[in-house]
């Protein structure tokens, strides 16, 4: 149920322009860790304005030593309090579905249109005017449920939700309450999903039904007393997607919501993830003491646990964790000191370190559910279902298992990012490179050569592009580097008519902007390796040798073998730039000190 | 008569009476002039577009026309216009009909005297004998009235829980309430949607049956209108013996709820019950009891879902987007307040506020089940009991028994439309304690099975002799209730009583 009365949505809308727009997990990490640090060094900015000045060097590293300590106390003490205490978590997520229909009017949705330009009669909830079931919205929605395991319900309804808000304009968003189309799901996620070490390899979660609702109007506020309301975004068709209460640690929930952002990303049912405003998250938290007889509340038919809390509105992973983590300790604080947790609704604002009191139980919205009695029931058939099914995309867990496998051999630190990056915009870029690779050797039976091939290709377009896409600060695009001369760049270097130092160079260059094809910009720089005579080795080697005749020896008498390696160095260093190539430099030496 | 003259006619009573029937009458000059001159020619030249090319038809103000304004009787919307026309607008005009103004109404169509309205009530041309005014029924009176006062042709209002069949009734012209869903409710203000039935008022059948047959169109934008399949599966049902023979070629069976017979009754409008159905026999048609055992919760339902429905349909309501806002700053100063308490406690008139208030309170977590869930399930034992004494099965219920084998069942049912005469305005207005709000909603105790059941209802005026008893002038609403999609019938049946003078 997307609830924002008072306040809550405009906090939302506040926060995403604040985030980053690049939808990329490991720029959110970079982004933690940047955070972690600039508080560590605002806490200790009087130290450096005293007298005796601590030189830089010296205050980073005992800044970063602090840190260490800081987070090693804070994990032992989280574990501590989990010995204790047993967390209870079920997450509650609301996604636009990727459609050009609004849920209820013929009006277009659009996401950058000029403000209020696709808006129909009953967006605006203009006097006579009804709602208009748009079944085009129903086929992203569909994807995700089955996505998610869900016995999709053949006979469903909508209902009114009542409350009074000016991004609201009929005064109750339609939404399924009673009869949602999708239920009894769940979601699998795995170590590699970044789930907490204490939960092992695997755990599932149930998920309680799936809905399909409106959205509201965006309101933007222009204090002391200004609101703009867009309603472009009113009726763009939302999903809402409930877990069962069966996440028990933080960070599980968090992998959870990534999870089902990836898979609902992955499945063709939202556009946008978290990170541009296309899902937010709402998390309800209880905690119970363990060994402690079962808690006298129930929710979702799982019986025992304590009172519950919900937090609402939480736009980011981050955001999840860490306001599950500063709701646990605060009911553990309370229940601690001897008091009573009390049902009721928090915020939680980024970068803060605790929840706050959004309203309590006296204060709840009292929704007055009543099914609408201008829109009959929606009746999805089997057949619609099964064909569906049959055209779904690839679940990202059915990706991991076949980037990790024998086809394309990539260690899972690489596939993930691949699969996550970018909405899914750069695996289809690996993939186009991997293919344009393997149409370059079409005659081939070697199964092991592809797989090097396409390890290799994960590590460029990963790191070396990635590398400078982030030293650039460029978002990313398939055209920066077009996959075709990654491929024959790529290509070069397998088949040595190139060095790796090379092939970095060229790769830099066709970033910067340079589309010559790879043949003919290797050719004109003359980049190409004109592979040394035997002759010019042999000479390279004696010279370095004559150098240091007493490593010679070393090499000689004492077998040690390490010291080969300061010869081959001398031989690059000397040699014709980008034509010395180690292995066979190596190879002569051996020959020569070891005969 | 040409219709121009007919036209002006119209006109110059809509000017000349002060029944107040309507809150935008027709302007002295217009485009409509126009309109009728060319539909008289059409006229001569035997072209005409349909029956009511030229006529006046005047429009209910809960329905958007995009040239008049659309108040709904409401301080909130008092200035409104609608960029939109509802479906049964362009659908008369299409037919050439011309809309004659809208017509005054209990607010948002909530109330059973068009007394709850911000343009003042409308008044009944008919007077007691004493010459005291009465109440013209509601909420589609100022329609009734137009009819009545001959301030056009036709109208539109529209019937929730018998407002088109009341107030036909209390002015002596014909009201009729088809099936629901036939009539689109595009562009009709809802009030409460599961109910809300576009209605037609005319002073005899065949003006009601003329407009009828232009409206009764599949409409895609009214999600609740009946698909094109549907009315075509009900139409050929009921062309097969031997629904097809019924009044055609074999009497009817009429129905007497006994149920209906209520002490309060009062005696002239039992008596026009009475001669009625005596007149029906007399046509060879015969009359057998039946029970409609839910009927005494019917009223109480209703009375739960409308305002439930309301409560719902009037949040839209707040003076941000459209409509009228309330004089200095809105809500309630408080730096949590909600934005518009002020508007909307200041737009809507007590009777309205009166049913948000209750349906706010029964769709509530606390009362939900013991108001709204037990009023939806007496709904349905009102629809079970039409469908067990009605010989024609309902095409929208799972039993696929085509005609009821039962020897008691019957083909229509016919009542009074209301329990009494009309009251006196004054007593209404004057907020005497002779009337309290309970006393109007008992009003529609004979109109609100057929809505919650969806079915089609005509009231017809007839006259009944008042040598013994001069209450009024021996008017009365005499109703034909009959199977869903069984519109035609009722109409048929509404045409053997209506404007008959029975003794």
């Amino acid at each position: 149920m997307l609830s924002r009365p008072r306040g809550a949505g405009r906090l939302f809308d506040r926060v995403n322009r604040l985030v980053v727009t690049r939808p990329s997990n490991l720029q959110s990490l970079q982004n933690w860790h940047f955070s972690q640090f600039s508080a560590v060094s605002t806490r200790s900015v009087p130290a450096t304005d005293s007298s005796d000045r601590v030189p830089l060097r010296k205050q980073l590293k005992q800044e970063a030593k602090a840190l260490k300590t800081q987070k090693r106390q804070r994990k032992e003490n989280e574990e501590a309090s989990r010995q204790i205490w047993e967390l209870t978590v079920g997450v509650e997520i609301h996604a636009q579905l990727d459609t050009t229909a609004k849920l209820f009017s013929r009006a277009a949705t659009s996401t950058s249109h000029h403000p209020n330009s696709n808006v129909a009669l009953f967006d605006l909830a203009f006097p006579g005017s009804q709602p208009e079931f748009q079944p085009a919205t129903l086929l992203p929605a569909l994807r995700a449920a089955i996505s998610l395991n869900c016995d999709i319900k053949p006979v469903s309804r909508f209902d009114r939700k009542h409350y009074f808000y000016q991004d609201q304009p009929s005064g109750y968003q339609i939404t399924q309450y009673y009869e949602p189309f999708a239920r009894n799901g769940y979601v699998d996620l795995y170590d590699y999903d970044g789930i907490a070490r204490e939960d092992g390899e695997r755990v599932r979660v149930g998920i309680k039904q799936v809905q399909l609702e409106q959205d509201t109007a965006k309101s933007q506020e222009y204090p002391p007393s200004t609101q703009l309301l867009d309603f472009n975004r009113v009726s763009h068709p939302l999903i809402e997607v409930i877990t069962m209460p069966q996440i028990h640690t933080p960070a599980t929930a968090a992998a959870c919501v990534r999870k089902l952002q990836a898979i609902l990303q992955a499945c063709g049912a939202v556009t946008t993830g978290m990170e541009l405003g296309g899902l937010r998250a709402d998390v309800n938290v209880s905690i119970r003491r363990r060994g402690d007889p079962a808690g006298e509340h129930h929710y979702d038919g799982i019986t025992g646990l304590g009172q519950r809390t919900e937090i609402k509105n939480l736009s980011s992973f981050k955001a999840v964790e860490d306001a599950i983590i500063a709701e646990k300790n605060r009911q553990i604080a309370i229940l601690e000191s001897g008091g009573v947790v009390e049902g009721e609704t928090r915020g939680w604002t980024i970068g803060s370190t605790e929840t706050r009191r959004l309203r309590g139980k006296e204060g709840a919205v009292d929704y007055r559910y009543m099914p609408d009695p201008d829109i009959p029931p929606l009746v999805i058939g089997e057949d619609l279902i099964a064909s569906l099914r049959d055209t779904l995309s690839t679940s990202p867990d059915q990706l991991v298992i076949q980037l990790t496998g024998p086809e394309y051999g990539l260690p899972i630190e690489d596939a993930k990012p691949l699969i996550e990056l970018d909405d899914g915009a750069r695996l289809e870029y690996y993939q186009d490179v991997v293919d344009s690779l393997a149409l370059l050797h079409p005659e081939e039976k070697d199964d092991t050569a592809g797989t090097a091939r396409a390890r290799m290709a994960g590590n460029w377009v990963l790191h070396e592009l990635g590398g400078l896409l982030t030293k650039a600060d460029r978002a990313w695009d398939p055209e920066i580097v077009p996959a075709r001369s990654l491929a024959d760049l790529l290509d070069h270097l397998q088949r040595k008519l190139i060095t790796g130092p090379t092939a970095k160079q060229v790769l830099a260059a066709v970033f910067e902007g340079d589309r010559r094809p790879i043949p003919q910009l290797l050719e004109e720089d003359n980049l190409l390796l004109r592979p040394l005579s035997r002759e010019e080795y042999l000479a390279l080697a004696q010279a370095a040798m004559a150098e240091n005749p007493q490593m010679v020896e070393q090499i000689r008498n004492k077998n040690q073998l390490g010291k080969l390696g300061w010869f081959v160095g001398q031989m690059m260093r000397t040699g014709e730039k980008g034509r010395v190539e180690a292995p066979k430099a190596e190879q002569i030496l051996r020959e020569l000190i070891l005969g | 008569m040409p219709l121009l003259r007919e036209a002006e006619r119209c006109l110059a009573n809509q000017h000349a009476n002060k029944l107040n029937s309507f809150i935008t009458p027709l302007p002295r000059v217009g485009q409509w002039l126009d309109r009728v001159k060319e539909a008289d020619k059409r006229k001569e030249q035997g072209s005409a577009k349909s029956s009511i090319d030229g006529r006046l038809i005047s429009i209910k103000d809960n329905i958007c026309t995009r040239d008049l304004p659309t108040t709904c009787a409401s301080g909130i919307l008092d200035k409104f216009t609608s960029p939109f026309n509802a479906t049964v607008v362009e659908q008369l005009e299409k037919a050439g009909g011309v809309i004659a103004g809208k017509t005054n109404l209990d607010e948002f169509g909530m109330g059973s005297h068009s007394v709850h309205s911000r343009f003042g009530p409308v008044k009944n041309p008919r007077r007691d004998h004493s010459g005291e005014e009465l109440s013209a029924g509601g909420s589609s009176g100022g329609s009734a009235v137009a009819v009545a006062a001959d301030q056009c042709y036709a109208s539109l209002g529209t019937d929730t829980g018998g407002s088109v069949r009341l107030p036909a009734a209390y002015t002596g012209t014909v009201g009729f309430k088809p099936s629901y869903g036939l009539i689109s409710r595009w562009g009709v203000v809802a009030y409460a949607n599961s109910l809300d039935t576009v209605g037609i008022l005319g002073k005899n059948i065949s003006s009601v049956r003329d407009i009828f047959s232009i409206l009764n169109q599949h409409d895609s934008r009214d999600p609740t209108n009946i698909s094109p399949f549907s009315r075509s599966r009900i139409l050929s049902h009921l062309q097969e013996t031997p629904l097809s023979s019924r009044l055609a070629s074999k009497p009817l069976r009429i129905g007497v709820p006994l149920e209906y017979n209520l002490s309060e009754l009062s005696p002239s409008v039992r008596r026009a019950w009475l001669l009625s159905l005596a007149s029906l026999q007399q046509q060879g048609h015969t009359i057998h009891p039946v029970s409609l055992p839910t009927t005494k919760h019917a009223l109480s339902a209703y009375y739960v879902l409308a305002p439930a429905e309301a409560s719902s349909n009037l949040a839209k309501y707040d003076g941000v987007r459209y409509g009228t806002r309330g004089d200095g700053p809105d809500g309630t100063g408080q730096t949590d307040g909600y934005l518009y308490a002020n508007t909307r406690g200041t737009g809507f008139g007590p009777e309205v506020q009166r049913r948000i208030l209750l349906g706010t309170f029964s769709l509530s977590a606390d009362a939900m089940d013991n108001y709204f869930i037990q009023a939806q399930r007496v709904r349905r034992l009102v629809q079970r009991d039409f469908d067990n004494v009605f010989a024609a099965s309902n095409p929208l219920s799972d039993s696929k028994n085509s005609v009821c084998s039962d020897s008691s069942s019957v083909d229509v049912i016919v009542c009074p439309t209301a329990p009494s005469s009309p009251p006196r305005l004054s007593g209404l207005l004057n907020g005497s304690a002779k009337y309290s709000p309970l006393d109007a909603y008992v009003g529609d105790v004979f109109t609100v099975p057929a809505s919650l059941a969806g079915l089609p209802a005509i009231s017809v005026p007839v006259t009944v002799d008042t040598d013994s008893n001069a209450d009024v002038d021996g008017l009365a609403g005499i109703q034909v209730v009959g199977q869903y999609g069984d519109d035609e019938l009722v109409m048929n049946v509404g045409e053997l009583l209506a404007g008959r003078r029975l003794a």
